[in-house]
């Protein structure tokens, strides 16, 4: 078996302000043609820094050490002229995030002929899309005409211009929700398996790698901490690590990662009602007649794919939006529509965002941040102690410590607390979370959903939790409601909707996350 | 606990310092301005007004500049040097209270615009657009044909026609910062209009507001020098422009009076440079999408 792709002792220094920074330090992979090997890892463990050494497509600050082998031929000593001949040609990257990577003011078609014009090589654009299932008229559109699947499956189509041996794909299904994911996923491993190219697939998601790689590699702060076979690497991970990703993309169905009792959260009484809610943009409906309850002390989770109405419904649920018609009832009372009035339902009902990033006032302290609902409120008493008692709430400890930082001075899960902090501090009874944890790091998200759970209990705080995770709805929600076009399709118990599921948009989704093959995965396509 | 505010804003405040000091142009710009501010406030201390008065004079018109008038004397025999040394007094005062104006207004429409949207934005945007589209100089020279001769009708002149630009620069900064979550999570919390603007969007948009003023400046002052030497100024001040115009009008040219033309000439464009030299320093500290240009 030649390998296609064989990185030795590879260590990667960024020079930075601070001195020299590694990125990644001594990796050794190899990768075979027609075999895939996936990189997965956090934020910032420099498995994208390994993908793009493969090419040199690394900034001027970054020294690199060790062999870079495509071929046999070291990359790092490549003439200028031969590694354009190389890039492309022989390897070709997959770059993150389809929607920036493309040029809005050139036709895909253009696009994707570009580096064949460059190579000097022939070929077909229609025949390149043909392979990863757009039609040819495809290559007339400009990427704004295209979803965000057809957008990452021209990417694909251009990676393949020039008939490389190697592509290297840098998080490809990201940005996409389930459905999407799993035909762009498809269409990757089909290539491989028909092709026999090597690929090299980075994501942060071990289920999305699992379903598609051979072989897994593992990265945690610049090394590779476990290699295998991708099937044992996720049935029976032996680093602490492994086992921390693995347990944060749960398979639904697995009683192991389901985090909550049938008995907690039922029999409260309502808290929130929607009946009959239709909102509209223009001629859209983004939401038509929903109807959904929220009931004390339990959590619900709204599940659907990007552009279901999801986001609509929560805006609409706090009162941010106006809904066309339709009622929303807190407590058996219609949401005011006066600005005090709903002023003093925002002391219920909080709202809690998906990227905690720019969810927070990047000029404000974590003090400010969680004492601006105080300040909103005029609430009497000693601020800093609620302030506190606030984040000491959402397991910042001790408090006293983060009330100078600024939000960039803290990871992505301490943020995340603080806009939950900044929730809290108002003592309200529901939590809308809009995608929680969707920006989050694998090993974080466990946490924040733990701490979810925990304010449940401890509070009894209700919560409307929106996701496109369908794992992450077995893992904490009580019921689950799925929406689709507008409608909710299907809603009851988790066990119910997800096991049994009697809507066929429920089946689609549960058939499209992707899936390790864990244990004991229940056969529910059998069930009527 | 505003004490960890405060402390935050020193330290910010600091920081922006450091990067403004470590520019050459902006310092140059800066230490310019002290300077010509330190002599316009002490003129009247350092030298002797009377020297103004046509009717005291001592010495003959157009005389060249010699060791007792070191810039020479205009066509009534007063001295060039301290005509131009007042001059900088109003010019400056001129400048300086209509930018204030000029950005209030601006800053106000701007974010008022994007801020409360549909028909107020559309109702603003279009009165932008009215004052923005009627050349400037034509409308201010209308104004102060039609107002009163005075300081307060020139800068008001100056400060009605130059906002549409800051309007249209602080609209688009606060669409910008309105997208933002953070301001979504505001409203959330229950913050009204008041609490998002004075909160969140007046913090983010000021930095632009401030780099905005004193580039602004700069074309205020060739706006009020512009206006004085078009004789529309107010006649019993000494300003640049002004005396411009009197030179212009008494035959500074024909007379080879070169000293009566340079100085003040001169001044607008030290004053100027200086404003636009600190603008740009100021611009690149405070927007980070210049830095890596330099």
């Amino acid at each position: 078996m030649s390998s296609l792709l064989e990185l030795r002792d590879l260590s990667v220094h960024y020079r930075t302000a601070r001195g020299e920074v590694t990125a990644v330090r001594s990796v050794s992979l190899g990768l075979a043609a027609g075999q895939t090997l996936g990189l997965a890892g956090e934020s910032g463990c420099g498995k994208s820094t390994v993908a793009m050494s493969v090419l040199r497509l690394l900034p001027r600050t970054a020294r690199v050490e060790g062999q870079v082998l495509l071929d046999g031929e070291d990359v790092r000593g490549m003439s200028w002229g031969r590694l354009r001949a190389v890039r492309w040609a022989a390897a070709s990257v997959v770059f993150q995030g389809a929607m920036h990577a493309l040029n809005p003011v050139h036709r895909v078609g253009e696009q994707i002929a570009e580096p064949m014009r460059l190579h000097g090589v022939t070929g077909s654009v229609s025949a390149l899309l043909d392979q990863v299932e757009l039609p040819a008229r495809a290559a007339r559109a400009y990427p704004h005409e295209l979803s965000g699947g057809q957008k990452q499956r021209v990417m694909i189509a251009m990676a393949l211009a020039c008939e490389p041996r190697l592509v290297v794909a840098d998080e490809p299904t990201t940005a996409l929700d389930v459905v999407v994911q799993a035909q762009v996923l498809d269409v990757l491993k089909r290539l491989v398996s028909e092709r026999g190219i090597g690929l090299v697939m980075i994501s942060h998601d071990l289920s999305v790698l699992a379903s598609t790689c051979d072989r897994l590699a593992v990265m945690r702060h610049g090394q590779v901490v476990e290699e295998g076979p991708a099937r044992e690497v996720i049935t029976s991970p032996t680093h602490p690590h492994t086992q921390a990703l693995a347990a944060a993309f749960p398979t639904v169905g697995d009683p192991a990662s389901r985090q909550v009792t049938p008995s907690e959260g039922a029999g409260g009484p309502v808290l929130l009602r929607a009946s009959d809610l239709h909102v509209s943009f223009g001629a859209t409906k983004a939401v038509a007649g929903v109807d959904l309850e929220v009931r004390a002390g339990e959590i619900v989770a709204l599940v659907g794919q990007s552009g279901s109405g999801k986001t609509t419904l929560a805006r609409t649920l706090l009162g941010l939006r106006k809904p066309t018609s339709g009622r929303v009832l807190f407590e058996g009372r219609e949401l005011p529509r006066s600005a005090s009035g709903l002023r003093a339902y925002r002391r219920q009902v909080q709202l809690v965002l998906q990227d905690p990033t720019s969810a927070l006032n990047p000029r404000h302290s974590v003090y400010e941040a969680v004492a601006e609902g105080l300040r909103i409120h005029r609430v009497d008493g000693d601020e800093s102690a609620r302030v506190a008692e606030a984040l000491s709430q959402a397991e910042l400890r001790p408090p006293e410590l983060f009330f100078p930082s600024l939000p960039h001075e803290l990871s992505g899960g301490q943020r995340q607390r603080v806009v939950i902090a900044g929730a809290l501090a108002l003592g309200p009874r529901l939590l809308v979370a809009d995608e929680p944890v969707a920006s989050l790091d694998a090993s974080v998200r466990g946490e924040i959903l733990a701490l979810l759970l925990r304010l449940r209990r401890e509070l009894g705080l209700a919560a409307l939790v929106i996701t496109h995770d369908l794992g992450l709805a077995w893992t904490i929600a009580d019921r689950v409601a799925v929406m689709y076009r507008g409608e909710l399709v299907e809603q009851g118990t988790v066990e119910q909707v997800l096991l049994s599921p009697r809507h066929d948009y429920t089946r689609t989704l549960l058939a499209a996350v992707p899936h390790a093959q864990r244990s004991t995965r229940p056969n529910w396509t059998s069930s009527p | 606990m505003t004490a960890i505010a405060w402390q935050r804003r020193r330290a910010a405040a600091r920081a922006t310092w450091r990067e403004f000091a470590s520019q050459r142009g902006g310092l140059v710009g800066l230490i310019g301005l002290a300077v010509i501010t330190v002599l316009a406030v002490l003129a009247p201390l350092v030298t002797d007004a009377s020297g103004l008065d046509v009717t005291r004079v001592t010495a003959r018109p157009w005389e060249p500049p010699s060791a007792s008038h070191w810039l020479g004397t205009d066509h009534n025999g007063r001295s060039v040097l301290l005509l131009t040394w007042w001059g900088t007094r109003i010019s400056l005062v001129v400048g300086l209270a209509a930018t204030v104006l000029s950005v209030l207004i601006g800053t106000v429409v701007g974010i008022a615009a994007a801020h409360f949207g549909g028909w107020v934005s559309a109702v603003l945007m279009r009165f932008t657009d009215f004052f923005l589209v009627l050349p400037s100089l034509v409308l201010a020279i209308a104004l102060s044909t039609v107002l009163p001769r005075g300081l307060g009708t020139i800068v008001l002149a100056i400060g009605v026609t130059s906002w549409p630009a800051t309007a249209r620069l602080v609209r688009a900064q606060t669409l910008a910062v309105e997208a933002r979550p953070f301001i979504e999570r505001a409203r959330a919390l229950g913050g009204g209009h008041g609490h998002v603007i004075g909160r969140h969007v007046l913090p983010a948009v000021l930095p632009l507001v401030f780099v905005n003023t004193t580039l602004t400046v700069a074309s205020a002052i060739v706006a009020e020098s512009t206006l004085s030497f078009l004789g529309l100024g107010d006649p019993t001040r000494v300003s640049w422009g002004s005396l411009l115009h009197a030179a212009n009008m008494h035959g500074a040219v024909s007379q080879r009076a070169w000293w009566f033309l340079v100085p003040p000439g001169l001044g607008v464009v030290c004053v100027v440079l200086a404003f636009t030299l600190c603008g740009r320093a100021l611009e690149t500290v405070l927007n980070p999408r210049l830095k890596g240009e330099r």
